[in-house]
């Protein structure tokens, strides 16, 4: 017998010892496929009033910088202006679907390519953010490479508002609707790397961005 | 109403001032107080050493001495806890018994718990002049969710001042049988309680378990404070809380 | 790692006399006590939240081997390859196994408890594959060859000049004291670990049975490089940490992170599903994931199954006033606190661990902060009861018990018994009324004095005023 049945076996016993202790039944089959296909939500804390006022709120509660603009051709003078302000490296890359914006007009280098450890900025969208926590969701792809929002020290991520949803129930919901499985990885990012390893002090940028800007930018 | 005291091992031992200092303040509030006589123990340092046994047997004999009354009060959280809450585990393979212990665990009250949202004393006796610290004790904080109670008999005082110490609610290190096993750990515990009670600058700390005042008094006078008083908070509401 | 619980008692003196180690242990109380104070009050059905927290991990638990089962197939479907591990030197065989048949020769790590049960990283070592700790508390503990003392926060007993030592010992450069330049050098040393290495190691703090994935809650970063830039993936994790649904994984992830460190959410949380597809830029193109039994499945279906709930937050030792004064090593293996004192005994042995059922006051703090409410100190009781019922409790301790029980069977002897002691007591505490040496129970008054009672009972006092 291998260690996977041995195991198996264990547990098999183990509950046939519980169920028997419990007097529970052996319908429950049919409730793990209703629980599967239902999917239900435990209790959800309200988010009140409007999504992205809350999500703002969230992001400066988790250290997230956050810039907003109705044009989205404004988002790279945004950028470079963040950057300046901080004397910050204004080289870095972008996911390709952001390749388009006029990124040398305002002055920087971003290149649309995969990011390698030398980047200072990575430039990504995001699948869908979360109001009631500030949080930023990624999905991996092959136009949404996941290092680019980890390697650089500089994440700056463009949000569309109309994706902010309340809260990870709705944000799952909006994966299964528009995929049918999630991709290899799903990301939830809030806010910059941190560590408290060293006496207790917060200290950012661990091992990943030491800052992250969010711009919320409609994309018409 | 009629009210069955059962005093505990320690208070009837160790301070049995606080025994009838718990009948004046029951008295007070329109109780008819009836002390069973032959009442020892709850049970619990057994229990909670994990003689599971010994426990049982004398829940038995507690129940057949406290049974008939219409409510228990017990100057305790911790024994109060035993008989709530733990009793009627102690027979949960015994539909009837559990049965019978949930109903007498329902009418079992610790004192200012009773008091405050039973007997509804609307203002304690007691004449105690000068600034208390409260401690909460670990049982009757979490199993019986007193904190308020006591706090608001104490109020009812006009010469009390209350000066809430930093974490009033964090165990004192008593632990039954835990403060002579791990002896240690547990005057390390008690030393941080100290603290926060010198820190207080009060005349009194005040708790509602004897097991957990002995533990700081011990402490306290060991250290040298010989000044701070450490008091029940039956002897401070009932007035009976001069020198003895 | 090597059960050292058996000289608890020995090592919480110890503790007890380290100063340094207490000044870190109230920094870990004012930051993690206080900061779940502060964000458990963003959720306003928290109590609410905790019971549903609780009936989702019972669900995975009352049926695991059909979540496991789902867990497998999906997984399995999606590239993966699941391993099963029956005891540590399985997974430490497995992940040799893995790294020989990738050709691995370094390996990146992020925090895993469950490695440290098996004592991985020795036996890689072994194995001739170089493992790097990646999270910073471990990489400081790999430096100082140290063993975690906290499950989420595992250096919290080193302050940093001590670190600041290690990092100049070990990167050859000038002595650096100021936290952030510390996390800054700890950061570009271990950068060219995660670009170069051949495999990642991680835990995992969820399994998901409805789509196979892997779950990770980190804060620093490095768990998502190890599972991102090496090749190979290897994730570690105990069979009990499936959970079924997506849905389910958040009523936890509202819980695990304010309980553990008093964040609303931590910084990274990732879902791992399956190997990098070919359009894929990055991810590994293998994915192990080994699912480690030691002794959980013993636990299932036991009367100590609800233990098995755990999520690893650490809120129970952070709460915990004997943790708060000894720290983590005192327990004397990888799970210190109240968490530990069961889970040590149950998955090494109650002989292994005499001490660590009894070193609480039942206090029940613990208990009153456990997310997935657990019930901590009755699980520590029922541990005492098991060892009294297998003779485990000292000749003394037994017969102590055992008289007192009988005298309190016995009204009337006792009520002598307790008569006479009184008296005894009283003379003891002589004018100043404090007993300052007590025979028999000198664990009391090594450090305290006892108060001496008045020379008589209550009971005798009570039926004096009857009659008079």
């Amino acid at each position: 017998m291998n260690a996977r049945e041995k195991i198996l076996g264990k547990i098999r016993d183990a509950q046939l010892r519980s169920n028997a202790n419990n007097g529970a039944s052996v319908e429950n089959t049919l409730s793990i496929a209703q629980h599967l296909a239902q999917h239900p939500r435990g209790p959800q804390p309200p988010v009140i009033g409007d999504l992205l006022k809350n999500f703002k709120e969230r992001c400066l509660k988790l250290s997230s910088d956050v810039l907003e603009t109705t044009n989205r051709g404004d988002v790279p003078n945004l950028v470079a202006r963040y950057l300046n302000e901080k004397n910050l490296p204004t080289q870095g890359v972008c996911w390709p679907l952001l390749s388009a914006l006029p990124w040398r007009e305002a002055g920087l280098d971003i290149q649309s390519r995969p990011s390698n450890s030398q980047d200072a900025v990575g430039v990504t969208g995001a699948f869908c953010a979360i109001a009631e926590t500030g949080t930023l969701m990624t999905l991996s792809g092959k136009e949404t490479p996941p290092s680019t929002s980890l390697l650089p020290e500089t994440h700056v991520a463009i949000l569309e508002p109309s994706r902010i949803v309340a809260s990870m129930e709705d944000a799952w919901e909006l994966v299964r609707k528009e995929f049918k499985q999630p991709p290899r990885v799903v990301n939830f990012i809030s806010g910059p790397s941190r560590t408290a390893d060293i006496e207790m002090t917060v200290t950012m940028g661990a091992h990943g961005p030491y800052r992250v800007l969010v711009i919320i930018a409609p994309l018409t | 109403m009629r009210v069955g005291l059962f005093v505990t091992c320690l208070v009837d031992s160790m301070r049995p001032r606080i025994g009838f200092a718990t009948i004046k303040l029951l008295e007070a509030a329109g109780c008819e107080v009836i002390v069973p006589e032959h009442q020892t123990c709850c049970g619990q340092p057994g229990y909670n050493s994990g003689d599971r046994e010994s426990a049982k047997k004398l829940a038995l004999k507690f129940i057949s001495e406290f049974e008939s009354f219409e409510y228990v009060v017990i100057p305790s959280g911790s024994c109060a806890g035993m008989i709530r809450v733990h009793y009627p585990e102690l027979f949960g393979d015994d539909p009837a018994l559990f049965a019978r212990f949930t109903a007498l665990g329902k009418r079992t009250y610790e004192l200012t718990d009773f008091l405050a949202n039973i007997a509804k004393l609307e203002k304690a006796p007691g004449n105690f002049n000068g600034t208390i610290t409260y401690h909460d004790s670990c049982s009757g904080l979490r199993e019986l969710d007193v904190y308020k109670q006591p706090r608001a008999l104490l109020a009812t005082m006009p010469q009390v001042a209350l000066n809430e110490m930093v974490e009033s609610t964090t165990c004192c290190g008593f632990g039954g049988t835990f403060s002579v096993k791990y002896g240690e750990i547990s005057t390390r515990m008690a030393d941080n309680k100290c603290q926060h009670i010198t820190d207080t600058h009060a005349d009194a700390i005040v708790g509602g378990d004897l097991g957990c005042l002995l533990n700081i008094e011990g402490r306290m006078r060991r250290n040298g404070d010989n000044t701070t008083r450490v008091l029940h908070v039956a002897e401070v509401l009932s007035g009976m809380d001069k020198e003895r | 790692m090597q059960n050292n619980s058996i000289n608890f008692k020995k090592q919480a003196t110890i503790k007890l006399a380290d100063v340094r180690l207490q000044n870190a242990l109230s920094r870990l109380q004012s930051r993690f006590v206080g900061g779940r104070a502060a964000v458990i009050s963003e959720i306003n059905d928290f109590q609410e939240t905790r019971t549903a927290a609780a009936a989702v991990r019972d669900m995975a638990l009352n049926d695991l081997e059909h979540w496991l089962l789902q867990f497998e197939q999906q997984a399995t479907a999606r590239g993966a390859v699941i391993h099963w591990a029956e005891n540590g030197d399985d997974v430490n065989r497995i992940v040799a196994e893995i790294a020989a048949l990738h050709g691995v020769r370094t390996a990146a790590k992020s925090k895993s408890m469950v490695s440290e049960e098996c004592g991985l990283n020795d036996a890689l070592e072994k194995a001739g594959v170089k493992v790097m700790e990646t999270d910073l508390g471990e990489y400081i503990l790999q430096l100082a060859h140290e063993a975690p003392s906290h499950i989420v926060a595992p250096v919290v007993h080193k302050n940093k000049e001590e670190i600041a030592d290690l990092f100049a010992d070990h990167h050859h450069t000038p002595r650096k004291t100021g936290i952030a330049e510390l996390c800054r050098e700890a950061r570009e040393v271990l950068r060219p670990v995660f670009l170069n290495a051949d495999m990642g190691i991680s835990g995992g703090n969820f399994m998901i049975a409805e789509t196979g994935s892997v779950l990770i809650v980190t804060n620093e970063g490095n768990g998502r490089l190890v599972t991102t830039l090496p090749r190979v993936h290897v994730a570690i994790t105990g069979i009990e940490k499936v959970v079924p649904t997506l849905e389910d994984v958040t009523t936890l992830l509202r819980l695990l992170p304010r309980s553990a460190t008093g964040q609303s959410i931590t910084n990274y949380i990732s879902l791992l599903t399956g190997t990098k597809s070919s359009e894929d830029h990055d991810g590994p193109e293998h994915f192990h994931i080994i699912l480690l039994d030691n002794g959980r499945s013993s636990i299932l279906g036991s009367d100590m199954q609800k233990m098995l709930r755990c999520i690893r937050c650490g809120a129970c030792m952070n709460h915990c006033p004997v943790y708060q004064n000894i720290g983590g090593h005192a327990y004397g293996w990888v799970y210190p606190g109240p968490m530990g004192s069961i889970l040590t005994p149950l998955l090494g042995g109650l002989e292994a661990s005499p001490d660590l059922p009894n070193a609480s006051t039942l206090c029940g703090a613990c208990g009153a902060v456990c997310p997935v409410r657990i019930p901590l100190p009755d699980l520590l009781r029922n541990l005492r009861e098991k060892q009294m019922e297998r003779g485990m409790k000292t000749r003394q301790e037994t017969f102590l018990l055992k008289s007192w029980a009988w005298l309190a069977l016995h009204p009337k002897i006792y009520s002598f018994s307790t008569k006479i002691g009184v008296r005894l007591m009283k003379m003891m505490g002589g004018n100043k009324k404090l007993i300052h040496s007590l025979p028999g129970a000198p664990g009391w008054t090594n450090g305290r004095d006892f108060p001496a009672p008045s020379g008589q009972t209550f009971r005798e006092l009570y039926q004096q005023g009857k009659h008079s």
